[in-house]
């Protein structure tokens, strides 16, 4: 079908301004709505071993105020004119985005280059920050049963510290960061040259620029960070490892491989191997666990995508007395059968359709298309690799997942985190 | 000192308009009700069958039955087996799900517009010729009660649970789900009969919105819906929720928290209340985002939180408002004192003009980025014509927001932020808490994670 289905591209236009700021423009009047998504190239891999989880307070940090917009006014700002916000950091970056009507464009552009300048950072809010961070830690880690298995495992899985320290991050390297530090964080990772700016949705292009310039043109630019190795072994670290979960009733695995960074044809294929194996309720592993043996309470797979080598999860949780050995096998049975056979061609015609249908899905959102565009422009140097994403991914042949599969999906390079509940039982 | 223009906000550009047309209303004679909007900005389609009953119209002694039924919609019919509907709606790139919520049955699908007639044939299909395979209701009835024993582990649903049951009394709403001997006790016959029973065109509606040419749609509709028999219209809900007359705390004790998830709860309005939109609006002032008072005060300026809210609920009957936050433990009483705080200040004085703005300039803004996806379109739609909310609520749901006054916030805020009578729940450790929080109410129980009083 992929013959008769033809998706427009999308209209982007990419330019640096002086300082070295990356400007993408995805001008698209579907909606009269606008989303700006800035990206600095700074994660959880840029941290330093005595301060784990800095990237991730620093992000609050930016909603502390700057030169020209007090505290919790960036909140107060977007909210007042009908949009929405957020930041999120991972490994790779840090993000920060709105989507607002089109007409507070100049709202958005105002806050975003007034933190980029001019962040305030005092004594009083980074006391107050720390604080949040600590709350956001327990309530998503260590208050939730299974709340920490994929920062363990990441452990098991990585062995260069870039990769393997988790973005939460430890909350004694927090009570020991000073104001100096944040501001010294700010210098090297907050510049213009540093970072992207992407605007997708209703917009004048000609104004657009113009705006951008007037906002952050003279802010200036920065010597560059640090260069950074994310190399890594070949293999995982741990192969195995049993943790004990204070708030988990049931017991739990998770198996883990080391594969390789995004946008690599073997990562492609792997990708595409786990949609086969744990996505959707006509999937190899739903079909087999859940239907079929019976045997799990919930089948979860992911695939977390990075710059240098990635990832990917398979895990369940089992029905009480069902034997975990045995789950096990089957899961790895599925594999070697893609391992041997690859997948079929039924398989392949549904990955299709999905492929195609995401495709367009994502297309909807000003902030979904914001977000990828990014991506490709902080990462890969090229937002406009956003029209070939699809096509990368259909071109991905049966034999590439039978290949891919068969490389890296094995027990030698598989960490096995085996989750022991110890919560009060029911 | 920077440049005049940094110095304050710059101004908007000129407004772009946005409006919502309204859709193609029909009924058939069966008395199935069909609303089609043409949405054709990408090659995408949405649609919905949704019936007027949900798990508060569960018969008696048999909750968990419309859950039930629903959700073996899709594991089997006179044509497919259960894997097999997996297989094909997957194979289209498409989705297909059926759910119960409290107030209605959805059976919701989403899929490529080319792919319109093939999903709509299976949405038929697994609605009026389910097959109820003894083998897939005994794995349904195995795989609930694992589940319901898991989420006894998360602390939200712990914490709704008791509230629902503080706050709604004798009211279906009280139970937020059923328990594990309930659905034990579901056979197949009981829901063959339910079916047959519920699934009626006289209480259904067709919701469609994509990239479809309305006439050709509704000829394929009729194909599939409109020999569906008419029925009879659901049954009302009688019991009324329970009145509250003094404040009370309930500890759900989970020793080793490392936090207490806090909700504070007592009955407001349901969906279709005139008062909705002065409420909404003091809900925006008050708690619902990262700029209203309680966020401002527990997280901003005490840091006690990753983040405090305020909440409404407006369902078919009834609804609730609730004020909800995650807080370290030492600081669970100290949090109480600030809710309260909160909750006084918007009922003892006028929230001013400035601030009142800014609340309704959210709700006015942001109503046109729910429209942006076809999915956010369709939610709009669907709320409006199944709650029974008028013709042209969405046209007019601005307007309504902008015209709330100060007084009304306080009126309201008044009427429906009752301090006095409100339910106290926290999930946490009650060795920790329970000292901390005898203060704010007369009575104290203490329920296990199980759900049954210590």
């Amino acid at each position: 079908m992929s013959e008769a289905f033809q998706i427009s591209p999308l209209d982007i236009q990419q330019y640096s301004l002086e300082n070295g700021l990356r400007v993408v423009l995805n001008p698209d009047d579907r909606a009269p709505v606008v989303s700006v998504a800035v990206y600095y190239d700074v994660g959880s891999r840029n941290e330093r071993q005595d301060r784990t989880g800095f990237a991730h307070l620093f992000e609050h940090m930016m909603f502390q105020g700057s030169e020209n917009v007090p505290k919790a006014g960036h909140f107060q700002h977007i909210m007042k004119a009908g949009g929405t916000m957020n930041g999120t950091t991972s490994s790779e970056r840090t993000n920060y985005y709105e989507t607002l009507p089109a007409d507070q464009l100049p709202l958005a552009l105002w806050l975003e280059s007034d933190r980029m300048r001019s962040l305030a950072v005092t004594q009083e809010n980074l006391d107050n920050q720390r604080e949040a961070v600590k709350e956001e830690k327990r309530l998503r880690y260590d208050n939730q049963p299974y709340g920490q298995i994929f920062d363990l495992i990441n452990e098991m899985i990585y062995k260069n510290f870039a990769n393997a320290h988790s973005t939460i991050g430890s909350m004694e390297h927090l009570d020991a960061a000073s104001v100096e530090d944040v501001q010294e964080f700010f210098r090297i990772y907050y510049a213009p040259n540093n970072a992207v700016i992407v605007l997708s949705g209703s917009f004048d292009i000609e104004e657009a620029k113009r705006l951008i310039e007037k906002y952050f043109g003279d802010i200036p630019s920065q010597p560059l960070p640090p260069s950074l190795d994310v190399s890594e072994p070949k293999d995982v670290v741990t192969k195995y490892r049993e943790w004990e979960d204070k708030h988990a009733h049931f017991p739990a695995f998770l198996f883990g491989w080391k594969i390789p960074p995004r946008r690599s044809s073997e990562f492609y294929a792997l990708y595409l191997a786990g949609k086969i194996l744990y996505d959707g309720d006509s999937s190899r592993l739903y079909q087999k666990l859940v239907k079929g043996e019976e045997s799990v309470i919930q089948l979860f797979g992911f695939t977390d995508e990075r710059r240098g080598p990635s990832s990917i999860f398979v895990g369940a949780i089992p029905k009480p007395d069902k034997d975990l050995s045995k789950i096990r096998e089957t899961i790895m049975q599925e594999i070697e059968s893609i391992a041997t056979h690859g997948p079929t061609s039924e398989e392949m015609e549904k990955i299709e359709n999905q492929l195609i249908n995401d495709a367009i899905r994502m297309r909807q959102s000003s902030m979904a298309r914001a977000q990828q565009l990014a991506e490709f422009a902080l990462y890969d140097g090229d937002a406009g690799l956003i029209n070939d994403e699809l096509d990368a991914l259909l071109a991905v042949k049966k034999e590439d997942i039978r290949n891919a599969v068969g490389k890296f999906l094995h027990t030698d390079n598989r960490a096995l985190l085996d989750i022991l509940p110890a919560g009060a039982q029911s | 000192m920077s440049a005049p223009f940094r110095q304050t906000p710059p101004e908007a550009l000129a407004p772009v308009s946005f409006e919502i047309g309204q859709p193609i209303r029909t009924r058939f004679g069966n008395g199935l009700d069909v609303v089609i909007f043409p949405d054709d900005r990408l090659p995408l389609a949405s649609f919905r069958l949704a019936l007027q009953s949900g798990d508060i119209n569960d018969p008696p002694n048999a909750t968990g039955l419309t859950s039930a039924m629903t959700s073996m919609l899709t594991e089997g019919t006179s044509d497919h087996t259960s894997a097999q509907l997996a297989e094909k709606i997957e194979r289209l790139g498409a989705g297909l799900s059926a759910n119960a919520s409290d107030d209605f049955t959805t059976i919701a699908a989403s899929c490529l517009s080319l792919y319109s007639s093939e999903i709509l044939q299976l949405m038929a299909e697994v609605a009026l010729q389910p097959s109820f395979p003894e083998d897939e209701l005994d794995l349904y009835r195995r795989n609930t009660i694992e589940h319901l024993k898991f989420q006894r582990s998360q602390p939200p649903f712990l914490a709704n649970e008791q509230a629902a049951r503080l706050i709604y009394g004798e009211h279906p709403y009280s139970k937020i789900s059923p328990k594990p001997e309930d659905v034990e006790n579901i056979d197949r016959d009981a829901i063959v009969r339910f079916h047959h029973q519920q699934m009626a065109a006289s209480r259904a509606m067709f919701i469609a919105v994509g990239d479809v040419d309305p006439d050709a749609f509704l000829k394929e509709l009729q194909h599939f819906f409109a020999d569906w028999k008419q029925g009879s219209d659901a049954l009302d809900v009688e019991t009324q929720p329970s009145s509250r007359s003094s404040r009370s705390i309930t500890i759900v004790d989970r020793p080793g928290s490392a936090q207490s998830n806090i909700v504070i709860s007592n009955l407001a309005i349901k969906r279709t209340d005139p008062d909705y939109f002065p409420l909404i609006v003091m809900n925006q002032v008050l708690g619902a985002g990262a700029s209203s008072r309680v966020f401002m005060n527990l997280r901003e300026e005490k840091g006690y939180t990753y983040g405090a809210y305020t909440r409404l609920e407006t369902k078919k009957l009834a609804g609730d408002f609730e004020a909800t936050a995650e807080v370290r433990t030492a600081v669970t009483g100290d949090s109480l004192k600030e809710f309260f705080h909160e909750f006084d200040r918007i009922r003892d004085e006028k929230v001013d003009e400035v601030e009142l703005d800014d609340a309704k300039n959210f709700l006015t803004g942001v109503f046109p980025l729910r429209a942006e996806t076809q999915e956010g379109l369709t939610n709009l739609i669907v709320n409006q014509n199944l709650y029974g909310l008028p013709e042209d609520y969405l046209q007019t749901y601005r307007d309504n927001v902008r015209a709330v006054t100060p007084d009304d916030v306080q009126r309201v805020a008044g009427r429906y932020v009752r301090p006095d009578e409100m339910a106290i729940v926290i999930v946490g450790d009650a060795a920790d808490v329970r000292p901390q929080v005898e203060p704010f109410a007369e009575s104290i129980e203490i329920f296990d994670t199980d759900g049954n009083p210590k």
